[in-house]
């Protein structure tokens, strides 16, 4: 009687097919095989874990940066039933939201990244928290020191500008428009979304 | 970094949530400088005839090698649309993995040297090799460099590596290492000679050597030629006491060498003789002097500088000391409990021996230690002293016995690295075997502590391990750490290095992990 050693199986997935993403998203066929035998290389069971997904932000911003935080939020945000992993297919769908997706497409996701809980709208405290983590991903070797008082004035400034009626929150409606007629976030915007 | 450039459009994408955060406008991007350039192409390779295909951009994440630069355009075939190399194509694989996994690695069964020159033809250095074939590499690497230098040695003859500045420095070294130049050798045979001698002549005299006209017993041999004994004592002496001080002026730490434990041996072989020129015949004294003679049979502990045997058993009875001390201790308590209970069982009997515990002391002990029988055959004719040094014989011969178990167990490790040609003095303490390499006497003793769990010492990856960190002790920088790392994960034990500094003026203080001193010039060629 031979004892087999139950191994746990690691979850795997397979995107579905290739013509169906190509609907979903705005990526073309040759694109959509780029990227996924880039991500296939790099995850070669299918998911993401959020280890992963940190270790990769880690690789980029090295030297003194702490981007173990910004990559949790950035991660609980594409895992919304919070499975802990991510696939190709939620990838593939940010990625196609942001870079071919409409203006209120793309502010729409960067309102959902700051609401932390999903309500709806915006807190003091999940701004400052998600400010912090952005704060921190440039480490601690800036020009001028990063330090509270910092974040505090960055976010007290976020509220003037974005929180119109003054109740302490931003709501989406809010946020939507104060961002779209501000031509600076419009063109970073396009700045940091421009090539593929 | 394969693995970044992948992620680079996730990351971005996720930048911007950073947007609402940024005061001014950012930089435009980077503009790549090809916008024409076609999708990605399929390279085919023509490696002595067998083919590999590989997207161009597999090839391009190294940009600084053969295959990733325009360097590989030389190569180039028109006829038939591919590059040819005239390489080894089962080595071309291991490369074209690195291209496509990030990692190279090393195959054990391939030449070491064909490896590293298919390396260097395509541009890639060794420091990239995989964690996991790293420390093989790095084995194989230093036994080459071995085998060169010891066949440039053989050849050129040349036995001393190192130019040493002073006398001093090289009496040293001879005195440590006889095999160093026959100056040396002739030194150690002729002490060794002389110890036996010495010993020898302690032996003899004591001989009866047949009668003397006129008297009624036999003396011995000492009485009887006590002249010639005499001299041959003076002898022996003179060379014992002209080693102690040569060793004395060329030892490096004058303190340390006088409080070894071999300097002592050799002081307490000569005192007796100094201390018996002083004291004149005198009835009052003779008798300590009697005693002193004694102490000349420690001449025979001279020889464990001769015997490497002897030095282990030294180093076991250190490193067992404490289980020798249970032993004993263990032992006491039994004899205790057994002495009283023979008391008291005795008490009630009219004119017992026993009349007291410490008289049942006696008993329990040579019935313990099994000597029962010393106790029972001729015991009229010895006095307590003999009866105990008798007993103390028979102790000695049970603590040998425990003591040669444990030494044989620690002497065959030994002894296998030795014969591997790395001489390696051990002693294991419990979990941890502690390596002391001696390379050269001046330099600083490296001792390494490996915890051993499961893997058998004798095996040949233990020995491939400490193959390498002896190469690596000698360089102290980022490879070494990395190096300790791999085999720290390669065999699951924690590595510590102790650099243990002696014989050297200033010798740094040991902490795990210092920096070793920078190695002496090389020789020139």
């Amino acid at each position: 009687d031979v004892e087999l050693d139950i191994v746990e199986q690691e979850p795997r997935y397979k995107p579905k097919d290739i013509n169906a993403l190509c609907r979903t998203t705005h990526f073309t066929r040759s694109e959509l095989q780029q990227l996924y035998r880039r991500f296939k290389d790099r995850c070669p069971t299918g998911v993401v874990t959020e280890a992963v997904f940190k270790d990769m932000y880690f690789q980029m911003f090295p030297k003194g940066a702490s981007s173990s935080q910004y990559a949790h939020y950035v991660f609980s945000n594409l895992d919304k039933e919070n499975t802990g992993v991510i696939s190709f297919t939620d990838l593939i769908g940010l990625l196609s939201r942001l870079y071919r997706g409409s203006l209120h497409e793309r502010l729409r996701w960067v309102f959902t990244l700051y609401d932390l809980n999903g309500d709806g709208c915006i807190t003091r405290q999940e701004m400052t928290s998600v400010v912090q983590a952005v704060y921190d991903l440039m480490g601690k070797h800036t020009d001028t020191p990063v330090d509270e008082t910092t974040v505090e004035h960055k976010v007290e400034a976020l509220f003037t500008m974005l929180d119109t009626n003054r109740d302490g929150v931003i709501t989406l409606d809010e946020f939507m428009e104060a961002c779209s007629q501000d031509n600076t976030m419009v063109h970073n915007m396009d700045t940091i979304l421009n090539p593929l | 970094m394969a693995s970044v450039a992948a992620w680079l459009p996730f990351a971005r994408a996720a930048a911007i949530g950073w947007v609402p955060i940024a005061n001014n406008p950012l930089p435009a991007p980077p503009i790549p400088k090809d916008k024409r350039r076609p999708d990605d192409e399929k390279l085919l390779i023509n490696v002595s005839g067998r083919r590999f295909e590989t997207w161009r951009n597999t090839l391009e994440k190294y940009p600084d090698t053969l295959l990733g630069s325009n360097e590989r355009e030389f190569f180039y075939d028109e006829e038939t649309k591919e590059y040819f190399f005239d390489r080894d194509p089962d080595i071309f694989r291991h490369i074209l993995n690195y291209y496509r996994t990030g990692k190279l690695h090393y195959p054990k069964h391939e030449c070491l040297t064909s490896y590293d020159e298919e390396l260097a033809f395509f541009g890639i250095i060794p420091d990239v090799i995989g964690d996991c074939c790293y420390e093989d590499y790095r084995d194989r690497k230093r036994e080459n460099a071995e085998r060169l230098l010891d066949d440039k040695l053989s050849e050129s003859g040349e036995q001393d590596k190192y130019i040493y500045r002073s006398i001093r420095e090289r009496m040293w070294r001879a005195f440590e290492n006889p095999h160093t130049s026959t100056a040396a050798l002739v030194f150690y045979y002729v002490t060794g000679f002389f110890i036996a001698v010495s010993v020898m002549a302690n032996v003899v005299e004591t001989v009866p050597c047949g009668r003397l006209p006129g008297k009624k017993e036999s003396q011995p041999c000492g009485e009887r030629y006590k002249i010639i004994f005499f001299c041959g004592d003076t002898a022996c002496v003179m060379i014992f006491t002209a080693e102690y001080l040569l060793r004395m002026f060329a030892a490096p730490d004058r303190c340390k060498f006088v409080r070894s434990v071999m300097s002592i041996i050799d002081v307490v072989a000569i005192l007796p003789y100094y201390i018996g020129l002083g004291i004149t015949d005198n009835d009052d004294v003779s008798g300590a002097f009697v005693t002193l003679r004694v102490f000349r049979v420690f001449r025979i502990f001279k020889f464990s500088r001769h015997s490497q045997g002897l030095r282990i058993l030294g180093y076991t009875l250190k490193s067992c000391a404490s289980e020798l001390g249970f032993l004993v201790f263990s032992l006491a308590m039994a004899i205790i409990i057994f002495a009283t209970v023979m008391f008291y069982a005795e008490k009630n009997v009219e004119d017992t021996t026993f009349y007291s515990i410490p008289s049942a002391f006696w008993y329990t002990i040579v019935t313990m230690t099994t000597l029962g029988t010393l106790d029972i055959v001729g015991v009229e004719n010895l006095n307590l002293t003999t009866r105990t040094i008798g007993a103390a014989c028979s102790l000695t011969l049970i603590f040998l016995r425990i003591i040669f178990s444990i030494f044989f167990s620690l002497f065959q490790n030994v002894i296998v690295k030795t014969q591997n040609g790395i001489r390696l003095d051990g002693q294991r303490n419990g979990n941890v075997l502690k390596l002391i390499m001696p390379k050269e006497s001046y330099r600083p003793l490296f001792s390494l502590s490996i915890e051993v769990s499961q893997i058998s010492l004798a095996g040949p990856d233990c020995q491939r391990y400490l193959a390498g960190l002896l190469d690596q002790l000698d360089i102290f920088d980022r490879q070494q750490q990395h190096y300790f790392r791999c085999l720290g994960r390669h065999c699951h034990r924690r590595v510590w290095l102790y650099t243990i500094c002696t014989f050297l003026p200033n010798p740094p203080p040991p902490s795990p992990p210092p920096p070793p001193p920078p190695p002496p010039p090389p020789p020139p060629p």
